[in-house]
């Protein structure tokens, strides 16, 4: 049987620094061992343990997706208070070819066969859009993309320097087989784009809830403010998912703190649909 | 199975099962009594009413070392610690801590994943459960009863033990008990007369009271639902509470963990301990955020985990009414007056 | 009636009154727990809430420990026996609390006792004052005569040990301790947040419960506690493993006080002899 506390070794072979603030990087990491490679079989919206010895681990959402073999990718944003954000910080100051550790993969996925046949409106909000990128670049595999309807993206930050995967936004603008709404509270001089909070965009692009379902990832206040907009739009409760937030330690549903009510987010989550919390008291 | 030592021998019985592996029993200290390793025969006592901490320990240590390593600056060496726990026994466990353990296999052994760690040592530990005195009243803060435990109950004991004025008698109740009851030569076996006592006194066990309601589990785990948003009551029911750890770290059914690296120069451990519910940063996310900042609403947590998350989870109330998170609370919050009155509401 | 009995009357008159009025919002005081011999602390807000309020040998709590929580300007009335007053003075003197806004309900009493052992606790774990030395109102007559010896009595048998013994003591001692922070989350005087055992940049002591760490949080503590600790013994009855800490902070308090001819709390006007700087102040600790 496989201890799930201990982390399997893998190797940063890729390090891209996402925003002009620096505090947002992805890890592009490969196993050290063929097997655990093997082993790691994942879905988007899964995500697992990063290990660093001596300083410890934290919970971070998968970034890349199955369709994208060979390594796995995460990305961190460098927390901090007094008494919090070690191990993100350890991460940041990682070079390439550095070592370290992966539990997982952990959590349940954004639904996939739910998903399927039916069309995605993926709404995202500054550095949460990490999962989101990895169910993202799933649903466009030429092998996958026939499953899904529509796609649409609703990706926003609160600058142009603060959005991830500037390359890869860029690539998916061009595709045909997406609705890419990219926006930024307030842009600057080089900015092209459109400018506009995510709720009021949502309400701009105005989805419709037919056959339709949108997984939504952001900061609270973020959430806060789009989920009347979907309600508005005539989404029905089940059909909003969202990933939850919790503290997290062994990512197994043993250590007793992610806990919602009767569920762990490490192990019934972290993807909830809103009709799912609607049962959950309100402890998160 | 029934076997039976005078009761003058314990030394002797204790000598016979430390030569099989360690054994915790309890011993006195300076004011409490409790569990520990024994050294020495001469410490066991089997007079006292229960330990001030609980025996879950023994699966459970509140501190346990999973992968050791020594930081180098091109690689880090490292190893998981092996899992060999040595076969041992817990003398003298009472029948609510002995219950405890079963509602922690539905945790660490159930759902899916199974715990190495606890399993290791639940696996090899052969439990030696022991009768309340009937002739002793409970104390004021258990309820044992209010969870369907009596002061005899063999549930969770491989082997169930039960003083009478001149013998300590042993029922067989798994066959890893009656294994070790076997193994030990010790022992005489017992009467007929001996079993009619054995029984006698078991059934004794039924006449202890401690403080006790009708409860249900579902209802119960249903009604702490609807009371959840009750802020009011909360506030009031653990407004003298300090948010301290000490309920949980005593409780036998308590089972949050944290992990943690500590390093020392090079060297370095990754372990898991005991954490608290009760404690602030419990659930301080990196972000800063804190979902439960306000102490009701971790006294909410912990009350609402143990008698509705884990029925609904897990089937059962995680609790079994020892009462030491109420004796052992600097304040003397008491979970019982607690589920009484939200009960009520 | 009995000297306990007169004040429980007391405390419940001059609650209603004061909650009646409109003078308090809140009075912190003793409500009936699972027991007679296990009351706790209560606040009580409302008229019908002072039915509640009890007093006898066993409500030891200390409750200054509640007031920095309270937003300022909330009106609070505080039931405080000796030491506890004089842990409200030090409170105010480190400006966590404000003098205006609390009516001090003053306890004169002794023969206090462990819920635990039933032992009276006077000379023992706690300052074995009689009188609160600052009060508004005056819930019993004041004790005259009363005498047990000083609060450093006690320490009699660590001081006569050698440094190896002693340290073989705490470090004995130590080991029981089980992390909870009951003896932090009671103490009047423990108030940063966070607490430098929560902080983790850097990370001060273990985590885990190691005897370093031990050590490390208890040490750290005894020292922030020196010449602010009042020696109302609250970290000791609040441990469940019964460590004696209150040894520790008697001794610091000592030391102190022979240091700087100042006790913690004693008088309003004082300043915490940590944060005061004298001409004439000992050299004693730069030798």
């Amino acid at each position: 049987m496989q201890n799930p506390y201990i982390p399997m070794p893998v190797e940063v072979t890729k390090i891209v620094t996402e925003v002009e603030t620096n505090d947002i990087k992805t890890f592009r990491l490969n196993f050290v061992n063929k097997e655990d490679e093997e082993n790691f079989k994942y879905l988007p919206g899964q995500f697992a343990e990063l290990s660093i010895l001596g300083k410890g681990e934290s919970p971070i959402g998968i970034a890349s997706s199955p369709t994208q073999p060979g390594y796995i990718e995460f990305t961190v944003q460098r927390a901090g208070t007094l008494v919090t954000g070690i191990v993100t910080t350890a991460l940041h100051d990682l070079d390439v070819g550095a070592r370290i550790g992966v539990r997982g993969p952990l959590g349940n996925s954004w639904p996939i066969e739910f998903l399927e046949g039916k069309n995605v409106v993926v709404v995202g909000g500054g550095f949460a859009f990490t999962t989101l990128r990895s169910l993202i670049h799933y649903m466009l595999h030429k092998d996958n993309r026939p499953r899904f309807g529509d796609i649409s993206v609703v990706y926003g930050a609160r600058t142009p320097g603060l959005l991830c995967y500037k390359e890869e936004l860029a690539a998916w603008e061009k595709r045909k087989d997406i609705k890419m709404h990219v926006t930024v509270d307030k842009g600057d001089a080089n900015w092209k784009g459109r400018e506009g909070f995510v709720p009021t965009v949502c309400k701009e692009v105005g989805p419709s809830p037919e056959n339709a379902v949108t997984v939504i990832c952001g900061p609270p206040i973020m959430i806060r403010f789009t989920l009347p907009v979907f309600f508005e739009l005539g989404f029905a409760k089940e059909n909003i998912l969202t990933s939850l937030e919790m503290r997290m330690k062994c990512g197994v549903g043993k250590c007793g703190r992610c806990n919602v009510g009767h569920k762990y987010v490490c192990k019934d989550g972290p993807v909830f649909s809103f009709a799912e919390l609607d049962k959950l008291p309100r402890d998160f | 199975m029934l076997k039976k030592i005078a009761l003058e021998k314990l030394g002797d019985l204790v000598s016979a099962l430390m030569e099989k592996g360690p054994l915790y029993a309890p011993v006195k200290g300076e004011k409490a009594v409790d569990f520990q390793e024994i050294t020495n025969p001469a410490d066991v006592i089997l007079d006292f009413y229960n330990t001030a901490m609980s025996p879950k320990f023994a699966f459970f240590p509140q501190s346990e070392d999973l992968i050791r390593y020594r930081l180098g600056k091109e690689a880090t060496e490292s190893e998981a610690v092996s899992l060999d726990a040595k076969p041992s026994v817990i003398l003298g466990v009472r029948p609510c801590d002995a219950k405890s353990f079963e509602i922690m296999d539905r945790h660490f052994l159930g759902a899916g994943i199974i715990d190495p760690y606890w399993n290791d040592k639940r696996e090899k530990t052969t439990i030696i459960g022991y009768a309340f005195d009937p002739s002793t009243a409970a104390d004021p803060a258990d309820f044992y009863n209010t969870l369907g435990i009596s002061a005899s109950d063999t549930a969770g004991s491989d082997i169930f033990m039960i003083r009478t004025d001149k013998h300590l008698l042993f029922k067989g109740i798994t066959e890893k008990g009656d294994r070790l009851l076997k193994e030990l030569s010790v022992l005489e076996a017992g009467s007929k007369t001996d079993e009619k006592t054995f029984e006698d006194k078991a059934k004794k066990g039924g006449e202890v009271k401690t403080r006790f309601m009708e409860i249900q589990d579902k209802a119960v785990a249903g009604k702490l639902v609807q009371v959840f948003n009750n802020k009011e009551f909360w506030e009031k029911a653990t407004a003298a509470c300090i948010s301290c750890g000490a309920c949980t770290f005593v409780c036998p059914t308590c089972y949050c963990f944290d992990i943690s690296d500590e390093t020392l120069f090079r060297d370095g451990v990754r372990k898991r301990f005991w954490d608290a519910c009760m404690f602030t940063d419990f659930t301080l996310e990196a972000s800063g955020h804190n979902p439960r900042p306000r102490i009701f609403q971790r006294y909410r947590q912990k009350v609402c985990h143990k008698y509705s998350y884990h029925v609904d989870k897990y089937g059962c109330i995680s609790c079994v009414g020892c009462g030491r998170c109420t004796r052992s609370c600097p304040v003397n919050i008491d979970i019982y007056s607690i589920i009484e009155s939200a009960s009520k509401l | 009636m009995t000297a306990m009995k007169k004040i429980e009357e007391n405390l419940r008159k001059e609650a209603k009154r004061l909650l009646e009025g409109g003078e308090v919002s809140v009075v912190l005081a003793y409500g009936r727990g699972y027991d007679e011999n296990h009351p706790m602390p209560f606040a009580a807000r409302t008229v019908e809430d002072v039915d509640s309020l009890v007093f006898n040998e066993y409500c030891t709590f200390n409750l200054a420990r509640y007031l920095p929580k309270y937003p300022p300007k909330t009106k609070i009335a505080v039931a405080v026996k000796a030491a506890d007053s004089r842990a409200v003075v030090q409170l105010i003197q480190e400006e966590k609390v404000r003098r205006e806004d609390l009516v001090i309900l003053g306890i004169p009493v002794t023969g206090m006792k462990d819920q635990k052992t039933g032992e009276v606790i006077d000379n023992k774990t706690t300052c074995n004052m009689a009188n609160p030395v600052l009060y508004d109102i005056l819930l019993g007559d004041e004790i005259h005569g009363f005498k047990g010896g000083s609060p450093y009595d006690v320490l009699a048998e660590l001081e006569g040990m050698d440094h190896d013994a002693r340290m073989a003591f705490w470090k004995k001692e130590f080991e029981k301790c089980i992390r909870c922070f009951a003896c932090r989350k009671a103490c009047p005087m423990c108030y940063c947040d966070p607490c430098f055992m929560d902080a983790s940049r850097p990370r001060w002591a273990d985590k885990s419960p190691t005897p370093d760490g031990h050590l490390m949080y208890h040490l750290t503590r005894f020292y922030h506690l020196a010449g602010r600790c009042i020696d109302c013994g609250e970290c000791s009855r609040a441990c469940p493993v019964d460590i004696p800490l209150y040894l520790f902070h008697k001794k610091l308090a000592k030391e102190c006080e022979d240091m700087f001819q100042q006790a913690a709390g004693m008088k309003i006007e004082d300043k915490p002899a940590m944060v005061n700087y004298g001409n004439q102040d000992s050299d004693e600790m730069l030798k």
